[in-house]
């Protein structure tokens, strides 16, 4: 039933991408900046690009379809939508993860240049496919038997098929985030633990670190991680817990392998499963992914340690247009990051756009009166990117 | 819990796997027909005794239902309601027909097999299991009784005997059964398996309803999916509902008359706001009992909230000549993250000279029983409650009596709350003693309380989660103390309640509850739970040992 269904898939995303191609979906900006999508759509999924405006506000500027089909939800951390700013090409990765196609869109163009897909039980329905990429490799996280597939990266936002890796947690947990640093990988699963893979061969090998998060073990599985990011010098690797407070977890990965993690409890704002470091690296964003707010949290690049920073008011149209919050991106690449945005998850899907702003060790995030920018393309938006990236 | 593509995803794990079936499960009726009650059996001094079997079916919209058959010559009645005294026995023997091996697929849910499942067939815990939970019973959980924890029943044996002991002193009203393996419950009861139970003599304690003609319906709901909260269909005593302005179950009542309305809300997890409208003007209902307990004094009400697995009694007053008259369900706000309940007409209401033959009543004596436990003859079918009025009895003779001056001998905290990882899972579902590590249920947990034979406990049950949830307790009813640190106006006795879902700030909503352990009958191990079945079934439940 499944091979019949992504060949059907297979055969309709040719058509799609030389109709794509055909109307010549460019841009046309020497230097673009966006906000993109993963819009995670069930019947035609696409790539929603967003143009970055004065004071960070965002406009839509196209919409691009992939060809293939989502799935409308999954992990909240597991990062649908990539960028990729080389010195070669620029291009963004999206997953499709009812077929299991990645598809890479040349940002220059915003058409799609490619897709490949891996092994038949590569897919992601029960909770999507997460991506993390670098300038040689695309790593896929898929939901469905826990394989981390490895592609690698081609001219014109091409993939191709390496292999993938079954992985699985302590308790037998499907993987559901990842990250990347350097020849680090590092994958959270469902079940408390965490694990991280040497990638300087391109294929994930286990670094032999897997083990239970602190907070995990002291909640007695009541709290578990989902969310990464990584320093910019690979120091340290940070997780946003699955929790009934704010949780975040810090480990020290300078020797190259996970180590115990120190756990922080930032308060009572329900749930924290996505994080994003600011391109300094003097906050921390916190997505509470099943309330109604955003958070920040000062982080210490230095010692690795967190403290108590700012929560944002209850966002716009919480309940009656959307319910999750998920990932995060930024509109500057230095600094706090400027304007913060947030996926909403409903159904009205949208980004929130947030005015971060941080003065003698205290902070505030404010939502932008025209907050949130609607995304009319997804049935539930978990997945966002900025483009360019941050620089790590 | 909400959706997403979760039915894609449940149609490849789980859904196709009945595709193939057999209808084992007797015809329905049809949309926009008269109402009529389930076949009644009676108990016969002093026992009521009868067999029943489950099986499941497809129905023509592609719904997989499993349902309760009971043999009736030639054919099969679904789902009797039990009638019986109290002081009966009922002797229920239970055959688990789920024999279709492509039933053999187990949901995304891993389960395990209790530990300890030695009552019954034992063997794992899996769809093809089956077990009964007598609902709102004050009877013991031991084996072959009202027990959850180790009886399972598998398919291809025998059958399992229950023999329940109906307290001398149990208040009178509606209850109901239906299958509960860990796991899954929400499955079996999703669009059938579910019969109501009536314990006599409700006039005796609310001679209000003497005389009138009497109507038991139970509210079903099923899902494509079981797990999957996405579109649903009501049905009344099995009849389709449909949204505003599609065909609904008519209901007859005789011009000018009152009757006695019975209704089981043996949905999955709908939170029902129910009224009764005249040309589109709520009325008053005299609310007589609720969950099977018959109110201190009637209560004049426009609207009556019953949760999922409630029960509500109540005098209903016919409509006048050419009035647009319907039974009828609110929209009811679950949370955030709960699922929408929404407001739809569960019957419209029609008046007719030929309502006294609605009841279908058929004796039970007359129902072959080869290779079942023989039933006895029973009793004269009733078509309403007695004409005449017996001496009102004091409910210091029902169970539960003195509990609001007794002394409570222990305070406990305990709260429901919920993670999500996604929007599809993996989601906790958790109910927590305070101070207690939060955990999801296992089969071989230990107990999460411990108390005694003799104690009264007053419980504070709060929801730390962003979605309403139903607090039910086995084996006992309790009594309304406090919502949200107020004083009830009506210190009801229930053993199902909604718990509001938090909004995110300020106080969790809670409620305080008096549980009364002081029957030696109940002696025993038994659970407290969510009766959203999905939230059951993933956990939401712990064991509480009382001990002798």
């Amino acid at each position: 039933m499944k091979i019949s269904i992504r060949r059907w898939f297979r055969r309709g995303a040719a058509v799609l991408a030389c109709l794509g191609v055909a109307t010549g979906f460019a841009a046309g900006a020497s230097d673009p900046h966006y906000v993109v999508t993963n819009d995670d759509a069930l019947s035609s999924n696409s790539v929603t690009f967003y143009t970055v405006g004065a004071n960070g506000v965002l406009t839509l500027q196209q919409q691009v379809l992939t060809g293939f089909s989502g799935i409308g939800g999954g992990y909240f951390s597991a990062n649908r939508v990539v960028a990729l700013d080389d010195e070669s090409q620029e291009c963004v990765y999206a997953s499709n993860a009812f077929t299991g196609e990645i598809v890479g869109i040349n940002v220059s163009t915003l058409a799609v240049g490619g897709s490949a897909y891996g092994s038949t039980t590569d897919t992601g329905i029960t909770n999507g496919i997460g991506l993390a990429v670098n300038a040689q490799y695309l790593y896929a996280g898929f939901s469905d038997f826990s394989t981390i597939g490895t592609f690698q990266v081609q001219p014109g936002c091409s993939l191709t098929f390496v292999n993938d890796t079954s992985v699985s947690g302590l308790q037998g947990g499907i993987v559901s985030a990842m990250a990347i640093h350097g020849n680090t990988l590092i994958a959270t699963y469902n079940d408390g633990s965490i694990e991280s893979f040497n990638i300087s061969s391109g294929t994930p090998v286990s670094n032999g670190d897997k083990q239970n998060s602190t907070a995990y073990i002291q909640s007695q599985g009541a709290t578990y991680p989902n969310g990464i990011d990584i320093t910019q010098d690979g120091h340290y690797a940070i997780f946003g817990d699955t929790s009934m407070t704010t949780s975040i977890e810090v480990s020290d990965i300078s020797s190259g392998k996970l180590t115990k993690t120190v756990s922080y409890d930032l308060g009572g704002v329900i749930n924290s499963s996505n994080i994003m470091l600011s391109p300094d690296e003097t906050l921390l964003y916190i997505s509470n992914s099943q309330g109604d707010r955003i958070s920040a949290a000062f982080f210490n690049a230095n010692t690795g340690t967190l403290s108590s920073g700012c929560t944002s008011s209850k966002l716009i149209n919480y309940v009656s247009s959307w319910s999750y919050l998920a990932s995060l991106g930024l509109e500057n690449t230095t600094g706090t990051g400027g304007v913060l945005y947030v996926a909403e998850y409903g159904a009205t899907s949208g980004i929130a756009m947030l005015q971060v702003t941080t003065s003698g060790g205290t902070c505030s995030l404010s939502e932008l009166s025209s907050s949130p920018v609607v995304d009319p393309n997804s049935p539930g938006l978990l997945s966002i990117a900025a483009f360019p990236p941050r620089s790590f | 819990m909400r959706t997403g593509l979760k039915c894609l995803l449940g149609m490849a794990v789980c859904g196709f796997s009945f595709v193939c079936s057999m209808a084992q499960c007797p015809p329905r009726p049809q949309p926009s027909t008269v109402v009529q009650d389930a076949l009644t059996l009676y108990s016969q001094n002093g026992v009521l005794n009868a067999a029943l079997a489950l099986g499941h079916s497809i129905d023509s919209a592609g719904y997989t239902h499993f349902c309760y058959k009971y043999q009736q010559g030639a054919n099969t009645a679904e789902a009797p309601t039990l009638r019986l005294n109290q002081g009966d026995h009922l002797l229920l023997n239970i055959t688990d027909d789920l024999s279709n091996p492509g039933a053999q697929s187990k949901s995304a849910m891993d389960m395990s097999a209790p530990a300890g499942a030695t009552c019954g067939d034992g063997g794992p815990a899996t769809l093809q299991s089956t077990n009964v939970h007598f609902h709102g019973l004050n009877v013991s959980p031991t084996c072959h009784s009202d027990d959850v924890l180790t009886t399972l029943i598998q398919p291809g044996t025998p059958g399992f005997q229950y023999d329940i002991q109906i307290p001398s002193d149990e208040p009178p009203g509606l209850y109901w059964y239906h299958p509960h393996v860990h796991g899954f419950t929400e499955f079996q009861v999703n669009g059938g398996a579910a019969g109501a139970l009536i314990v006599e003599g409700m006039e005796k304690y609310r001679p209000e309803v003497t005389g009138l003609t009497e109507r038991v319906f139970v509210i079903r709901q099923q899902f494509l999916v079981p797990w999957v909260p996405g579109p649903y269909e009501l049905t009344l005593n099995f009849e389709p509902t449909a949204p505003f302005e599609g065909p609904e179950p008519i209901i007859q009542m005789k011009q000018g008359e009152k009757q006695f309305w019975r209704v089981a809300n043996a949905t999955l997890q709908d939170f029902m706001p129910l009224q009764v409208w005249f040309n589109n003007v709520p009325q008053k209902l005299q609310l007589i009992a609720l969950d099977g307990y018959p109110l201190a004094e009637p209560r004049s009400v426009e609207t009556i909230l019953i949760p999922p697995a409630g029960r509500a009694e109540f005098i209903v007053q016919a409509p006048p000549p050419n009035s647009y008259s319907i039974f009828t369900v609110l929209d009811y706000p679950t949370g955030p993250t709960g699922n929408p309940d929404t407001a739809q007409p569960l019957g419209i209401i029609q008046l007719s000279d030929a309502s006294s033959k609605l009841a279908l009543k058929v004796s039970a004596s007359t129902v072959p029983t080869a290779g079942r436990t023989p039933t006895p003859p029973a009793a004269t079918p009733k078509t309403s409650i007695p004409q005449t009025p017996p001496p009102q009895t004091s409910q210091d003779h029902l169970k539960f009596a003195g509990l609001k001056d007794a002394t409570p001998t222990t305070q406990r905290n305990l709260y429901f709350s919920e993670e999500f990882a996604g929007t599809n899972g993996p989601i906790q579902f958790y109910i927590t003693v305070d101070g207690q590590k939060q955990k999801v249920f296992e089969p071989n947990e230990k107990p999460m309380i411990t108390t005694h034979v003799g104690a009264v406990e007053d419980w504070t049950i709060q929801n730390r989660a962003l979605e309403t949830h139903a607090f039910h307790i086995h084996q006992l009813h309790f009594m309304m103390l406090e919502v949200n640190g107020q004083p009830v106006a009506n210190q009801d006795m229930r053993d199902t309640i909604e718990i509001p879902f938090w909004s995110g700030k300020g106080p969790y909503p809670s409620v305080k509850v008096r549980m009364d352990f002081r029957d030696p009958t109940i002696a025993g191990t038994f659970v407290f739970h969510c009766h959203i079945l999905l939230h059951e079934d993933l956990g939401m439940m712990h064991k509480i040992q009382v001990l002798p």
